[in-house]
């Protein structure tokens, strides 16, 4: 076997990577031993079906993704800080470019969001668990081994280097000879899997376990953005596994799909690609929509405006998001008729998106607004987005695109469109759900300078890069003249990165401050809230409701407070069935990730077994018969008396 | 665990009915995941380069007994499903061999066609068709393959514990895949065979 | 017994699915136009897959998730025939030239 297509060379900064990486490994697995917390780390994390343990997980592991990704960014950032810069040469820029924008959007955006709903959805339903728990645990562990698996291609083997979107012909074996763009094929895959299981498992959870009397028309609107997200999950993720899938087999058994000989049609790639390219802007973006929702009608105290209209607007916009894929391509060929059609669909969905921000601004009209940490990032989502969404319509013309297209202009277009309208709603979502999980809020003061810090130097960072596309800039250059005169702008930009740093480290260092000294809250309901997760205990027990609510209004909780609408219907607590935590869903994700790993350098002797593995670990899954335990009356009963105590269980 | 007596035994718990649910679901999703591969398809089905076109490839005889087996084990899974609901465990384990084996017999046939294919010199490498025509031609196969061993698994289930509330459920809802494992073929049948000897 | 095991409904099915299918064979064995053989090809594959929907797998029989079923095929339905022709548009009818 060739050892050496293993090894990645070159770089000092690689170097160096490889030692934090193994130092940080052996620190793990040495700390895990020392404090005796391999047991608990089984029993508690890696085995468990509980929703909020998953979510927890999945935005541990976002945020992990986040730094990452982060460092990716401050190095593109330096790199074209000034002209001629020898920072990075040509490959690593193009390598970090492409994890770059795979990391943000697959391994951090997407995670987060779902981490979040995991958390949320069940209690903001009242339900005591998603549909099927065991399926959600493999769903959280196939995403960490693809993310994993993704990762890891940094030190062994090369990262993918043909840009997040992978088009061919450079996406090829021909072109990209390096593994890089098998572990993109790879790693995307194994994690989109575990995306598809989620979407299926929340549909059914949200279609099938609300409370009783939520109609669907009841549902708080974090609720129905998450069901439409799923749906559009369920649908678009299938093209994307396709499209991987024939990526894999160009690449390891020389297929002509996408080559440029022999029949094959190198375009066919991006169209697939953006087929499912596009539903996904919408799949990180309507829960942020949702998010947003919750934290404005909160914070204004008021009902949200438009709540029909709202949901019809996200509806729309999920049946639209399939319409428009052709707009990220105007200019690879196809004629005027095509392009028109996509032009007009793709402004169209302008029309709902804008029935929601009108929609926002009248909740906020004549409220009583108080002006937390999450409201801040809400209130400054409106503005920016709406940056982002009108330079999106300019976009959209497809005659004027020809101009825009591949420059810095699109890049600051959707980084205006993803960052008020992801990353924003998921730290302002992080921290108004961050006292239900713990039990404790993230200090204000704190809080709001980080807000500070990140929405200017947002600004600063991209504000610019919009100039820099109109003067001509493409994205993805590694370096530029000085006569090009992009030298002062894009120093601008990295100034504006660097502030953005700052004020992601002010953010980690709140929760480490936070957790140490902030007072634990004891009302389970520090924001005044008015959807279900605040009528439960914070943090709250296992089996989230001790008697599971009834639902009259659409705000039950505010209505319950504002005027008498009782929760609960029945007082009598019971005994409740919860399902067993298994560790089938790990060492299937381990067994994922083995062969995924055998796929990227076509070992087939444990491609094969690991195959199989699968297969066995399925068989296994299907020929469990434990159906869960109870959780007596009696027991309910004392938990519920110490949490009202202020004891944690 | 609450079972609801007025419902087949398959829909009797609300764990059951959220499984064929959430499997309904799951077919949901198969179906833009077949429709991207019928995408490729079409798009590639006249790029055969210097390999063999459709026309020429392609032969009506085993098409016709794929097709035939096919249609028949769709049939036979439905009626084991009705035997289930009748309580009858012993016809409901006849049908479902049946309809397993009329499975392996499709995929035998499958895999000699794919033979004879890359004998005459058309493989996946051959051209863009012809890479395309595998790729779909081999994810249905491939799904007819896993449902042979989950539906094997699922009679070892059967025959262990009887016609209960999860047996019941799980065979429901392999007898849906099975189904709809016939639905991708009639459109392979359909719009890759009769279309490309048209 | 025999009745309950070969309920009539299921076997009249059974039989139209492989009438459909023989049917279908006449775009090779007979002489129409091309657009009538699509035609052919199209209704017959509609009809059998709707057997297969309505008579085999019960779509129907749930009434507490019937509308949602519907809906969720529904759903499929545009999002396959969107990529397909969609696709088709892009790179066959419209394609520049």
């Amino acid at each position: 076997m060739d050892l050496d297509k293993f090894k990645v060379h070159g770089e000092p900064l690689i170097y160096g990577a490889m030692v934090s990486i193994a130092l940080a490994t052996i620190g793990i697995l040495v700390g895990l031993t020392y404090f005796k917390k391999w047991g608990y780390l089984w029993r508690e994390w890696l085995t468990t079906v509980d929703h909020k343990k998953i979510g927890v997980m999945y935005i541990l592991a976002a945020l992990l993704m986040l730094f990452r990704g982060g460092v990716d960014a401050m190095m593109m950032r330096l790199q074209t800080a000034a002209p001629e810069m020898k920072f990075l040469d040509a490959q690593h820029y193009n390598e970090v470019f492409t994890t770059h924008g795979l990391i943000m959007i697959l391994f951090m955006a997407m995670p987060f969001i779902i981490g979040l709903m995991n958390v949320i959805i069940p209690l903001q339903i009242g339900a005591r668990d998603v549909a099927f728990p065991r399926l959600n645990a493999v769903s959280f562990w196939l995403f960490f081994m693809g993310a994993m698996l993704l990762n890891i291609s940094f030190v062994i083997g090369g990262s993918p280097d043909a840009g997040w979107s992978a088009y061919f012909p450079l996406a090829s074996l021909e072109f990209s000879p390096t593994v890089g763009n098998n572990y993109y094929s790879l790693a995307l895959q194994i994690s989109g899997i575990g995306t598809l299981i989620t979407g299926v498992n929340f549909i059914v959870t949200i279609l099938k376990m609300r409370a009783p009397g939520m109609k669907l028309m009841k549902m708080p609107m974090f609720t129905w953005s998450v069901l439409i997200t799923n749906v559009i999950i369920v649908f678009a993720f299938p093209v994307l596994t396709v499209a991987l899938a024939l990526m894999m087999f160009d690449r390891l058994f020389g297929s002509q799909f996408f080559t440029m000989a022999n029949g094959g049609m190198d375009m066919l790639w991006a169209n697939l690609f953006w087929v499912w390219g596009h539903p996904e802007v919408y799949i990180v973006i309507l829960p942020a929509f949702g998010i947003y929702s919750e934290i404005i009608a909160t914070f204004s105290k008021k009902n949200l405006y438009g709540y029909t209209s709202m949901v019809f607007s996200m509806l729309i916009i999920s049946l639209l998001s399939f319409l428009v894929w052709a707009h990220h391509f105007y200019t690879m060929g196809q004629g005027a008729m095509v392009n028109s059609f996509f032009s007009i669909t793709t402004m169209a969905i302008a029309v709902p998106t804008g029935v929601k921000i009108f929609n926002w601004l009248f909740t906020l009209r004549k409220g009583r607004i108080t002006f937390t940490t999450p409201m801040l990032y809400t209130l400054a989502f409106i503005p920016i987005f709406t940056i982002g969404g009108v330079t999106g319509v300019m976009l959209a013309m497809a005659s004027a695109d020809y101009q825009y297209h591949n420059t810095m202009f699109l890049v600051a277009h959707f980084h205006y469109v993803l960052i008020p309208g992801a990353v924003f709603a998921v730290i302002a979502g992080f921290h108004y759900w961050f006292p239900k999980v713990f039990g404790f809020r993230l200090n204000e003061r704190l809080g709001k300078h980080s807000f500070w810090w990140i929405v200017i130097s947002f600004n600063v960072t991209f504000f610019p890069l919009f100039f820099l596309g109109l003067m001509g800039m493409t994205r993805r250059t590694y370096t530029y003249s000085e006569e090009s005169g992009f030298g002062p702008l894009n120093m601008l930009s990295f100034v504006g990165a660097v502030g953005l740093a700052i004020g992601f480290l002010l953010l980690v260092y709140n929760i480490y401050w936070s957790t140490r000294y902030m007072p634990r809250d004891t009302t389970s309901d520090p924001w005044d809230g008015r959807t279900l997760e605040w009528a439960t205990h914070s943090p709250m027990p296992i089996y989230n409701f001790a008697i599971v609510p009834t639902v009259q209004t659409r705000d039950a909780l505010w209505s319950a407070k504002q005027d008498n609408i009782p929760l609960y219907d029945d007082k009598k607590i019971t005994k409740i069935h919860m399902p067993s935590n298994t560790g089938k869903p790990f060492i299937l994700g381990v067994i994922f990730f083995i062969l995924g790993f055998s796929l990227v350098f076509s070992l087939w002797i444990p491609a094969i077994l690991s195959g199989i593995g699968v297969i066995v670990m399925l068989a296994f899954m299907s020929f469990d018969r434990d159906h869960g335990y109870y959780i007596s009356a009696e027991e309910v009963i004392a938990t519920e008396k110490k949490l009202k105590r202020g004891e944690t269980v | 665990m609450k079972i609801d007596a007025s419902k087949p035994l398959e829909y009797s718990t609300e764990e059951n009915s959220n499984k064929i649910f959430g499997f309904w679901v799951f077919l949901g999703a198969e179906i833009p995941l077949f429709a991207t591969l019928f995408t490729v398809y079409f798009v590639m089905v006249n790029r055969f380069a210097s390999g063999p076109s459709a026309s020429e490839l392609f032969k009506i005889g085993p098409v016709l007994i794929e097709t035939f087996l096919l249609l028949s084990s769709s049939f036979t899974i439905g009626l084991a499903i009705h035997a289930m609901r009748h309580g009858y465990k012993k016809a409901m384990m006849v049908f479902m061999a049946i309809t397993l084996l009329m499975g392996l017999g499709f995929i035998g046939i499958e895999i000699d066609e794919f033979f004879t294919y890359v004998h005459e010199g058309a493989t996946l490498q051959t051209s863009g068709f012809l890479s395309s025509l595998f790729v779909l031609l081999g994810t249905h196969g491939a799904h007819v393959s896993f449902g042979f061993l989950w539906g094997a698994g699922i009679m070892i289930q059967l025959w262990r514990h009887g016609i209960t509330p999860a047996t019941a459920n799980k065979a429901f809802i392999f007898s849906l895949f099975w189904h709809f494992l016939d639905v991708v073929w009639i459109f392979i049948f359909s719009f890759v065979y009769l279309k490309g000897l048209m | 017994m025999m009745k309950q095991l070969f309920p009539i409904r299921h076997v009249m099915g059974y039989l139209a699915s492989l009438v459909l299918s023989a049917a279908a064979l006449i775009v090779i064995y007979g002489d129409l136009s091309s657009g009538a053989n699509m035609a052919v090809l199209l209704i017959t594959a509609l009809i059998q897959a709707s057997l297969q929907l309505f008579v085999f797998m019960h779509i129907g029989e749930s009434a507490d998730s019937k509308k949602e079923l519907y809906i969720n095929i529904a759903y499929a339905l545009f999002v396959g025939l969107v990529t397909i022709f969609g696709t088709l548009f892009i790179f066959v009818w419209g394609w520049y030239s």
